[in-house]
Protein backbone atom coordinates (compact mmCIF):
# COMPACT_ATOMS: atom_id res chain seq x y z
CA UNK A 1 0.00 0.00 0.00
CA UNK A 2 2.76 2.56 0.87
CA UNK A 3 3.70 1.73 -3.35
CA UNK A 4 0.43 2.61 -4.13
CA UNK A 5 0.35 5.90 -1.63
CA UNK A 6 3.62 7.35 -3.14
CA UNK A 7 3.24 6.90 -6.42
CA UNK A 8 4.81 7.83 -8.78
CA UNK A 9 7.83 9.00 -7.28
CA UNK A 10 7.89 6.42 -4.11
CA UNK A 11 9.50 9.83 -2.23
CA UNK A 12 8.97 8.20 1.53
CA UNK A 13 8.30 10.42 4.46
CA UNK A 14 9.90 9.28 7.77
CA UNK A 15 6.85 7.62 9.03
CA UNK A 16 6.35 5.63 5.19
CA UNK A 17 9.71 4.26 5.82
CA UNK A 18 9.67 2.99 9.58
CA UNK A 19 6.56 1.26 8.15
CA UNK A 20 8.30 -0.10 4.96
CA UNK A 21 11.30 -1.13 7.37
CA UNK A 22 8.90 -2.85 9.51
CA UNK A 23 7.52 -4.96 6.87
CA UNK A 24 10.78 -5.61 5.27
CA UNK A 25 11.67 -6.93 8.47
CA UNK A 26 8.59 -9.28 8.97
CA UNK A 27 8.57 -10.87 5.75
CA UNK A 28 12.80 -11.46 6.34
CA UNK A 29 11.65 -13.60 9.29
CA UNK A 30 8.46 -15.09 7.67
CA UNK A 31 10.86 -16.34 4.59
CA UNK A 32 13.61 -17.26 7.41
CA UNK A 33 10.80 -19.08 9.23
CA UNK A 34 9.58 -21.25 5.47
CA UNK A 35 13.45 -21.77 4.78
CA UNK A 36 13.97 -23.78 7.93
CA UNK A 37 10.97 -25.80 7.68
CA UNK A 38 10.85 -26.56 4.50
CA UNK A 39 14.16 -27.02 3.86
CA UNK A 40 15.13 -29.03 7.06
CA UNK B 1 6.13 -11.19 -12.46
CA UNK B 2 4.03 -13.26 -14.42
CA UNK B 3 0.72 -14.56 -13.12
CA UNK B 4 0.55 -17.33 -15.66
CA UNK B 5 0.88 -17.61 -19.62
CA UNK B 6 0.88 -13.88 -21.08
CA UNK B 7 -0.30 -12.59 -17.82
CA UNK B 8 1.62 -9.88 -16.44
CA UNK B 9 1.60 -8.75 -13.01
CA UNK B 10 -0.69 -5.48 -12.79
CA UNK B 11 0.94 -2.96 -11.37
CA UNK B 12 -0.68 0.38 -12.29
CA UNK B 13 -1.39 1.61 -9.13
CA UNK B 14 2.07 0.96 -7.73
CA UNK B 15 3.54 2.89 -10.47
CA UNK B 16 0.81 5.46 -11.42
CA UNK B 17 -1.44 7.93 -9.90
CA UNK B 18 -4.18 6.80 -11.72
CA UNK B 19 -7.14 8.81 -12.81
CA UNK B 20 -9.71 6.52 -14.74
CA UNK B 21 -12.61 7.79 -13.67
CA UNK B 22 -14.26 4.67 -13.12
CA UNK B 23 -11.19 3.34 -10.94
CA UNK B 24 -10.58 5.30 -8.04
CA UNK B 25 -13.16 4.40 -5.83
CA UNK B 26 -12.44 0.52 -6.55
CA UNK B 27 -8.90 0.34 -5.67
CA UNK B 28 -8.44 -2.58 -2.81
CA UNK B 29 -6.94 -2.09 0.44
CA UNK B 30 -4.42 -4.01 1.96
CA UNK B 31 -6.48 -6.43 3.60
CA UNK B 32 -8.86 -6.92 0.56
CA UNK B 33 -5.54 -7.50 -1.54
CA UNK B 34 -4.78 -10.10 1.36
CA UNK B 35 -8.49 -11.73 1.70
CA UNK B 36 -9.04 -12.25 -2.29
CA UNK B 37 -5.48 -14.47 -2.24
CA UNK B 38 -6.82 -16.75 0.80
CA UNK B 39 -10.31 -16.97 -0.42
CA UNK B 40 -9.37 -17.39 -3.62
CA UNK B 41 -10.30 -21.30 -4.45
CA UNK B 42 -13.64 -21.26 -6.04
CA UNK B 43 -16.12 -22.36 -3.10
CA UNK B 44 -13.72 -21.02 -0.49
CA UNK B 45 -16.90 -19.69 1.56
CA UNK B 46 -18.92 -22.80 1.42
CA UNK B 47 -15.80 -24.30 3.84
CA UNK B 48 -18.84 -23.85 7.32
CA UNK B 49 -22.12 -23.44 4.98
CA UNK B 50 -24.78 -24.87 7.29
CA UNK B 51 -28.32 -25.20 7.65
CA UNK B 52 -30.14 -23.20 6.32
CA UNK B 53 -27.64 -23.12 3.18
CA UNK B 54 -27.56 -19.68 2.04
CA UNK B 55 -24.80 -17.94 1.58
CA UNK B 56 -25.83 -14.42 3.79
CA UNK B 57 -26.42 -16.93 7.09
CA UNK B 58 -22.97 -18.19 6.92
CA UNK B 59 -21.28 -17.10 9.94
CA UNK B 60 -17.99 -18.07 9.34
CA UNK B 61 -16.35 -16.66 8.11
CA UNK B 62 -18.95 -13.66 9.37
CA UNK B 63 -20.66 -13.14 6.16
CA UNK B 64 -23.94 -12.89 7.88
CA UNK B 65 -22.88 -10.90 10.06
CA UNK B 66 -21.57 -8.13 7.42
CA UNK B 67 -24.92 -8.24 5.50
CA UNK B 68 -26.52 -6.94 8.61
CA UNK B 69 -23.82 -4.45 9.11
CA UNK B 70 -24.22 -3.14 5.59
CA UNK B 71 -27.67 -2.82 5.86
CA UNK B 72 -27.46 -0.94 9.10
CA UNK B 73 -24.33 1.18 7.45
CA UNK B 74 -26.70 2.20 4.81
CA UNK B 75 -29.56 2.19 7.45
CA UNK B 76 -31.80 0.08 5.61
CA UNK B 77 -33.75 -3.14 6.58
CA UNK B 78 -32.13 -5.58 4.41
CA UNK B 79 -28.98 -6.27 2.40
CA UNK B 80 -27.46 -8.84 -0.22
CA UNK B 81 -24.44 -8.56 -2.00
CA UNK B 82 -24.57 -8.90 -5.87
CA UNK B 83 -22.47 -9.00 -8.60
CA UNK B 84 -22.08 -5.66 -9.42
CA UNK B 85 -24.73 -2.86 -9.37
CA UNK B 86 -26.08 -3.93 -12.37
CA UNK B 87 -27.15 -7.07 -10.89
CA UNK B 88 -28.87 -5.22 -8.13
CA UNK B 89 -30.74 -2.94 -10.78
CA UNK B 90 -31.23 -6.72 -12.37
CA UNK B 91 -33.13 -7.80 -9.39
CA UNK B 92 -35.32 -5.17 -8.79
CA UNK B 93 -36.66 -3.98 -12.06
CA UNK B 94 -37.71 -8.25 -12.94
CA UNK B 95 -39.52 -8.19 -9.59
CA UNK B 96 -41.47 -4.92 -10.07
CA UNK B 97 -41.72 -4.52 -13.67
CA UNK B 98 -43.98 -6.11 -16.40
CA UNK B 99 -44.31 -6.24 -20.29
CA UNK B 100 -44.93 -2.66 -21.46
CA UNK B 101 -44.59 -0.59 -17.64
CA UNK B 102 -43.23 2.16 -18.08
CA UNK B 103 -40.11 2.85 -15.54
CA UNK B 104 -38.24 6.57 -14.78
CA UNK B 105 -34.55 6.62 -15.54
CA UNK B 106 -32.85 10.36 -16.34
CA UNK B 107 -31.30 11.63 -19.29
CA UNK B 108 -28.17 10.78 -17.33
CA UNK B 109 -28.78 7.05 -16.69
CA UNK B 110 -26.59 4.55 -17.13
CA UNK B 111 -26.81 2.34 -19.62
CA UNK B 112 -27.15 -1.04 -17.22
CA UNK B 113 -30.28 0.94 -15.84
CA UNK B 114 -31.82 1.14 -19.41
CA UNK B 115 -30.62 -2.90 -19.78
CA UNK B 116 -32.32 -4.00 -16.59
CA UNK B 117 -35.75 -2.46 -17.92
CA UNK B 118 -35.19 -3.97 -21.39
CA UNK B 119 -34.58 -7.22 -19.82
CA UNK B 120 -37.77 -7.26 -17.59
CA UNK B 121 -39.79 -5.72 -20.51
CA UNK B 122 -40.25 -2.41 -19.41
CA UNK B 123 -40.46 1.10 -21.36
CA UNK B 124 -37.85 3.57 -20.50
CA UNK B 125 -38.93 6.92 -19.97
CA UNK B 126 -36.50 9.24 -19.01
CA UNK B 127 -36.33 12.97 -17.00
CA UNK B 128 -34.58 15.61 -18.98
CA UNK B 129 -31.50 17.14 -17.08
CA UNK B 130 -31.45 20.90 -16.44
CA UNK B 131 -29.37 22.98 -18.78
CA UNK B 132 -26.93 22.78 -15.75
CA UNK B 133 -26.28 18.93 -16.53
CA UNK B 134 -28.49 18.15 -13.05
CA UNK B 135 -32.30 16.31 -12.76
CA UNK B 136 -34.92 18.01 -10.45
CA UNK B 137 -37.55 17.00 -8.88
CA UNK B 138 -39.77 19.71 -10.81
CA UNK B 139 -38.29 17.56 -13.85
CA UNK B 140 -39.13 14.71 -12.46
CA UNK B 141 -42.81 15.54 -11.66
CA UNK B 142 -43.59 16.41 -14.93
CA UNK B 143 -42.11 13.71 -16.32
CA UNK B 144 -44.38 10.97 -14.05
CA UNK B 145 -47.24 13.32 -15.07
CA UNK B 146 -46.14 12.91 -18.86
CA UNK B 147 -46.02 9.50 -17.79
CA UNK B 148 -49.52 9.22 -16.79
CA UNK B 149 -50.99 10.56 -20.15
CA UNK B 150 -49.24 8.70 -22.35
CA UNK B 151 -49.43 4.90 -20.28
CA UNK B 152 -52.65 6.04 -18.28
CA UNK B 153 -50.61 4.85 -15.62
CA UNK B 154 -47.65 6.17 -13.37
CA UNK B 155 -44.32 4.69 -13.05
CA UNK B 156 -43.51 1.37 -11.55
CA UNK B 157 -40.92 1.96 -10.50
CA UNK B 158 -37.88 4.89 -10.37
CA UNK B 159 -34.08 4.28 -10.74
CA UNK B 160 -32.11 7.50 -9.75
CA UNK B 161 -28.52 8.33 -9.70
CA UNK B 162 -27.40 10.37 -6.83
CA UNK B 163 -24.04 11.10 -9.04
CA UNK B 164 -24.60 10.48 -12.52
CA UNK B 165 -21.53 9.14 -14.49
CA UNK B 166 -21.09 11.82 -17.56
CA UNK B 167 -20.35 14.28 -15.10
CA UNK B 168 -20.18 13.46 -12.03
CA UNK B 169 -22.95 15.68 -10.76
CA UNK B 170 -24.98 15.52 -7.16
CA UNK B 171 -28.67 15.30 -8.07
CA UNK B 172 -31.38 16.11 -5.75
CA UNK B 173 -32.15 12.34 -5.02
CA UNK B 174 -34.54 13.25 -1.79
CA UNK B 175 -36.43 15.76 -3.74
CA UNK B 176 -37.05 13.56 -6.78
CA UNK B 177 -37.76 10.69 -4.24
CA UNK B 178 -40.44 12.90 -2.54
CA UNK B 179 -41.75 13.76 -5.56
CA UNK B 180 -41.98 10.02 -6.79
CA UNK B 181 -43.62 8.73 -3.29
CA UNK B 182 -46.58 11.13 -4.02
CA UNK B 183 -47.58 8.79 -7.31
CA UNK B 184 -46.62 5.80 -5.19
CA UNK B 185 -43.58 5.17 -7.39
CA UNK B 186 -41.03 2.69 -5.40
CA UNK B 187 -37.81 4.81 -5.95
CA UNK B 188 -34.04 2.78 -6.62
CA UNK B 189 -30.96 4.52 -5.55
CA UNK B 190 -28.04 4.42 -7.78
CA UNK B 191 -25.75 4.75 -5.68
CA UNK B 192 -22.93 3.92 -7.93
CA UNK B 193 -20.42 6.56 -7.52
CA UNK B 194 -21.55 6.88 -3.67
CA UNK B 195 -21.89 4.16 -1.74
CA UNK B 196 -18.27 3.57 0.01
CA UNK B 197 -16.93 7.12 -1.37
CA UNK B 198 -19.77 9.24 0.99
CA UNK B 199 -22.24 8.58 3.81
CA UNK B 200 -25.45 7.38 2.84
CA UNK B 201 -28.77 7.24 4.54
CA UNK B 202 -31.25 5.22 2.85
CA UNK B 203 -34.31 6.69 5.30
CA UNK B 204 -32.99 10.21 5.33
CA UNK B 205 -32.97 10.34 1.40
CA UNK B 206 -36.18 8.10 1.14
CA UNK B 207 -34.84 5.42 -0.95
CA UNK B 208 -37.06 2.33 -1.45
CA UNK B 209 -33.70 0.59 -2.44
CA UNK B 210 -30.16 1.15 -2.11
CA UNK B 211 -27.59 -0.09 -4.93
CA UNK B 212 -23.95 0.14 -4.65
CA UNK B 213 -21.21 -1.12 -6.72
CA UNK B 214 -18.50 -2.57 -5.03
CA UNK B 215 -15.83 -2.59 -8.00
CA UNK B 216 -16.62 1.14 -8.24
CA UNK B 217 -17.33 2.12 -4.93
CA UNK B 218 -15.99 -0.23 -2.18
CA UNK B 219 -12.71 -0.77 -2.90
CA UNK B 220 -13.69 -4.55 -3.44
CA UNK B 221 -12.52 -6.80 -6.17
CA UNK B 222 -15.41 -6.81 -9.62
CA UNK B 223 -17.81 -7.88 -10.07
CA UNK B 224 -19.17 -7.02 -6.42
CA UNK B 225 -22.21 -4.72 -5.18
CA UNK B 226 -25.00 -4.20 -2.73
CA UNK B 227 -28.83 -4.19 -3.05
CA UNK B 228 -30.42 -3.19 0.23
CA UNK B 229 -33.53 -2.54 1.08
CA UNK B 230 -36.55 -2.00 3.61
CA UNK B 231 -38.67 -4.73 5.40
CA UNK B 232 -41.34 -4.26 3.51
CA UNK B 233 -39.77 -4.10 0.00
CA UNK B 234 -37.40 -7.20 1.30
CA UNK B 235 -40.17 -9.34 1.25
CA UNK B 236 -40.52 -8.83 -2.57
CA UNK B 237 -37.22 -8.45 -3.85
CA UNK B 238 -35.47 -11.22 -1.55
CA UNK B 239 -38.79 -13.20 -2.04
CA UNK B 240 -37.64 -17.46 -1.40
CA UNK B 241 -38.88 -20.07 -4.11
CA UNK B 242 -41.63 -21.59 -4.15
CA UNK B 243 -41.25 -24.21 -7.00
CA UNK B 244 -41.28 -27.65 -7.23
CA UNK B 245 -40.16 -30.41 -9.24
CA UNK B 246 -43.18 -32.36 -10.54
CA UNK B 247 -41.15 -35.55 -10.95
CA UNK B 248 -38.53 -35.31 -7.86
CA UNK B 249 -41.05 -33.15 -5.94
CA UNK B 250 -37.90 -31.73 -4.46
CA UNK B 251 -38.18 -28.12 -3.09
CA UNK B 252 -35.36 -25.57 -2.61
CA UNK B 253 -35.46 -24.00 0.71
CA UNK B 254 -35.04 -20.02 1.59
CA UNK B 255 -32.90 -19.35 -1.62
CA UNK B 256 -34.11 -16.30 -3.23
CA UNK B 257 -35.06 -16.63 -6.84
CA UNK B 258 -33.74 -12.83 -7.83
CA UNK B 259 -30.69 -14.02 -6.06
CA UNK B 260 -30.16 -17.10 -7.83
CA UNK B 261 -29.82 -18.59 -4.60
CA UNK B 262 -25.90 -17.89 -3.90
CA UNK B 263 -24.82 -14.94 -5.11
CA UNK B 264 -21.41 -13.63 -4.36
CA UNK B 265 -18.96 -16.00 -2.99
CA UNK B 266 -15.51 -16.55 -2.66
CA UNK B 267 -12.65 -13.88 -2.97
CA UNK B 268 -15.07 -11.36 -4.64
CA UNK B 269 -17.51 -11.32 -1.32
CA UNK B 270 -14.63 -11.42 1.30
CA UNK B 271 -12.79 -9.06 -0.72
CA UNK B 272 -16.00 -6.81 0.34
CA UNK B 273 -15.77 -7.88 3.80
CA UNK B 274 -11.97 -7.01 3.81
CA UNK B 275 -12.45 -3.74 2.73
CA UNK B 276 -15.70 -2.77 4.63
CA UNK B 277 -14.05 -1.24 7.36
CA UNK B 278 -11.79 0.51 6.00
CA UNK B 279 -14.96 2.10 3.60
CA UNK B 280 -16.98 2.59 6.86
CA UNK B 281 -14.20 4.80 8.19
CA UNK B 282 -13.25 6.92 4.88
CA UNK B 283 -17.16 7.63 3.65
CA UNK B 284 -16.44 10.19 7.00
CA UNK B 285 -13.82 12.15 5.12
CA UNK B 286 -15.56 12.80 1.94
CA UNK B 287 -14.63 16.42 2.36
CA UNK B 288 -10.86 15.69 2.31
CA UNK B 289 -11.59 14.29 -1.15
CA UNK B 290 -13.15 17.71 -1.85
CA UNK B 291 -10.36 19.58 -1.05
CA UNK B 292 -7.71 17.38 -2.68
CA UNK B 293 -10.24 17.78 -6.17
CA UNK B 294 -10.16 21.59 -5.59
CA UNK B 295 -6.41 21.27 -5.89
CA UNK B 296 -6.07 19.61 -9.02
CA UNK B 297 -9.31 21.64 -10.33
CA UNK B 298 -7.81 24.87 -9.62
CA UNK B 299 -4.85 23.86 -11.86
CA UNK B 300 -6.56 23.11 -15.01
CA UNK B 301 -8.66 25.98 -14.87
CA UNK B 302 -5.78 28.33 -14.52
CA UNK B 303 -4.47 27.02 -18.22
CA UNK B 304 -6.61 29.34 -20.54
CA UNK B 305 -9.14 27.94 -22.61
CA UNK B 306 -10.24 24.56 -20.31
CA UNK B 307 -13.48 24.66 -19.06
CA UNK B 308 -15.20 22.55 -16.61
CA UNK B 309 -18.51 20.65 -17.42
CA UNK B 310 -19.49 18.98 -14.25
CA UNK B 311 -20.99 21.42 -11.84
CA UNK B 312 -18.47 23.51 -10.00
CA UNK B 313 -17.58 24.00 -7.13
CA UNK B 314 -17.18 20.32 -7.50
CA UNK B 315 -19.65 18.06 -4.60
CA UNK B 316 -17.90 14.61 -6.00
CA UNK B 317 -14.64 13.57 -7.18
CA UNK B 318 -15.34 12.00 -10.71
CA UNK B 319 -15.31 15.79 -13.51
CA UNK B 320 -15.93 15.85 -16.56
CA UNK B 321 -13.62 19.05 -18.90
CA UNK B 322 -13.58 20.20 -21.50
CA UNK B 323 -9.84 21.26 -23.13
CA UNK B 324 -10.90 22.06 -26.89
CA UNK B 325 -9.57 25.57 -26.24
CA UNK B 326 -6.27 24.47 -24.66
CA UNK B 327 -4.90 21.05 -24.82
CA UNK B 328 -6.89 20.43 -28.07
CA UNK B 329 -4.88 23.36 -30.01
CA UNK B 330 -1.82 21.46 -29.71
CA UNK B 331 -2.89 18.19 -30.58
CA UNK B 332 -3.86 20.37 -34.21
CA UNK B 333 -0.11 20.78 -35.28
CA UNK B 334 1.92 17.72 -32.33
CA UNK B 335 3.24 15.33 -34.06
CA UNK B 336 1.26 12.55 -32.31
CA UNK B 337 -1.84 14.55 -32.68
CA UNK B 338 -4.13 14.11 -29.50
CA UNK B 339 -1.88 10.95 -28.28
CA UNK B 340 0.58 13.61 -27.08
CA UNK B 341 -1.52 14.62 -24.03
CA UNK B 342 -2.13 10.61 -22.48
CA UNK B 343 1.70 9.96 -23.64
CA UNK B 344 3.37 13.35 -21.65
CA UNK B 345 0.99 12.50 -18.51
CA UNK B 346 2.23 8.81 -18.76
CA UNK B 347 5.80 9.79 -19.03
CA UNK B 348 5.04 12.31 -15.62
CA UNK B 349 3.34 8.90 -13.99
CA UNK B 350 -0.52 9.57 -14.59
CA UNK B 351 -2.52 6.48 -15.45
CA UNK B 352 -6.17 6.80 -17.07
CA UNK B 353 -6.68 9.34 -19.49
CA UNK B 354 -8.20 7.68 -22.50
CA UNK B 355 -5.22 7.97 -25.00
CA UNK B 356 -5.72 10.36 -27.82
CA UNK B 357 -8.71 12.75 -25.92
CA UNK B 358 -7.96 16.14 -25.75
CA UNK B 359 -11.12 17.85 -25.77
CA UNK B 360 -13.94 15.99 -23.44
CA UNK B 361 -12.54 13.95 -20.91
CA UNK B 362 -13.32 12.79 -17.35
CA UNK B 363 -11.17 12.13 -13.98
CA UNK B 364 -11.66 11.25 -10.95
CA UNK B 365 -9.56 12.18 -7.95
CA UNK B 366 -11.08 10.13 -5.45
CA UNK B 367 -8.59 8.43 -3.11
CA UNK B 368 -5.41 10.36 -3.76
CA UNK B 369 -2.99 11.92 -1.20
CA UNK B 370 -2.83 15.45 -0.74
CA UNK B 371 0.82 15.57 -1.80
CA UNK B 372 0.07 13.24 -5.22
CA UNK B 373 -2.89 15.70 -6.02
CA UNK B 374 -0.71 18.43 -6.03
CA UNK B 375 1.25 16.30 -8.40
CA UNK B 376 -1.16 16.12 -10.24
CA UNK B 377 -2.12 19.26 -10.97
CA UNK B 378 1.54 20.22 -11.65
CA UNK B 379 1.92 17.66 -14.15
CA UNK B 380 -1.23 18.73 -15.53
CA UNK B 381 0.25 22.57 -15.63
CA UNK B 382 3.46 21.16 -16.44
CA UNK B 383 2.54 19.84 -19.92
CA UNK B 384 0.38 22.51 -20.86
CA UNK B 385 3.58 25.22 -20.43
CA UNK B 386 5.78 22.17 -22.32
CA UNK B 387 3.82 22.90 -25.14
CA UNK B 388 3.39 26.71 -25.07
CA UNK B 389 -0.30 26.79 -23.83
CA UNK B 390 -0.56 30.27 -21.60
CA UNK B 391 -1.44 29.63 -17.38
CA UNK B 392 -2.55 32.22 -15.77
Amino acid sequence: MILRETAPTHELDERQKAEAARLLENLERQVSSLKQEMLR
Amino acid sequence: MKCGNGIEARQVNELFINVDPIQAGGRLTGDAIKAIIAYGDGYSVCDNCRKPNRLDCIAKPPIAEFHKDVAAWLNMDAARMMPGARRGFQAVAHTYVSKGNPVLLTSLSHYTEFLAVEGAGGVACEIPADSNHLVTPDAAAAKIEEVKQKFGKAPVLAIIDHVDYQYGNLHDFAGIAKVAHQYDVPVLYNGAYTVGTMPVDGKVIGADFIVGSGHKSMASPAPSGVLATTAERAKEVFRTTGITGDVTGRKFGIKEPELMGCTLMGATLVGMMASFPHVKERVKHFDKELVNNRIVMEALLSIEGTKILSEYPRKHTLTRVDTTGSFDKVAETHKKKGFYFSSALNDKGIFGLIPGATRVWKFNTYGMTEKQARYLADAFVAVAQENGLPVK
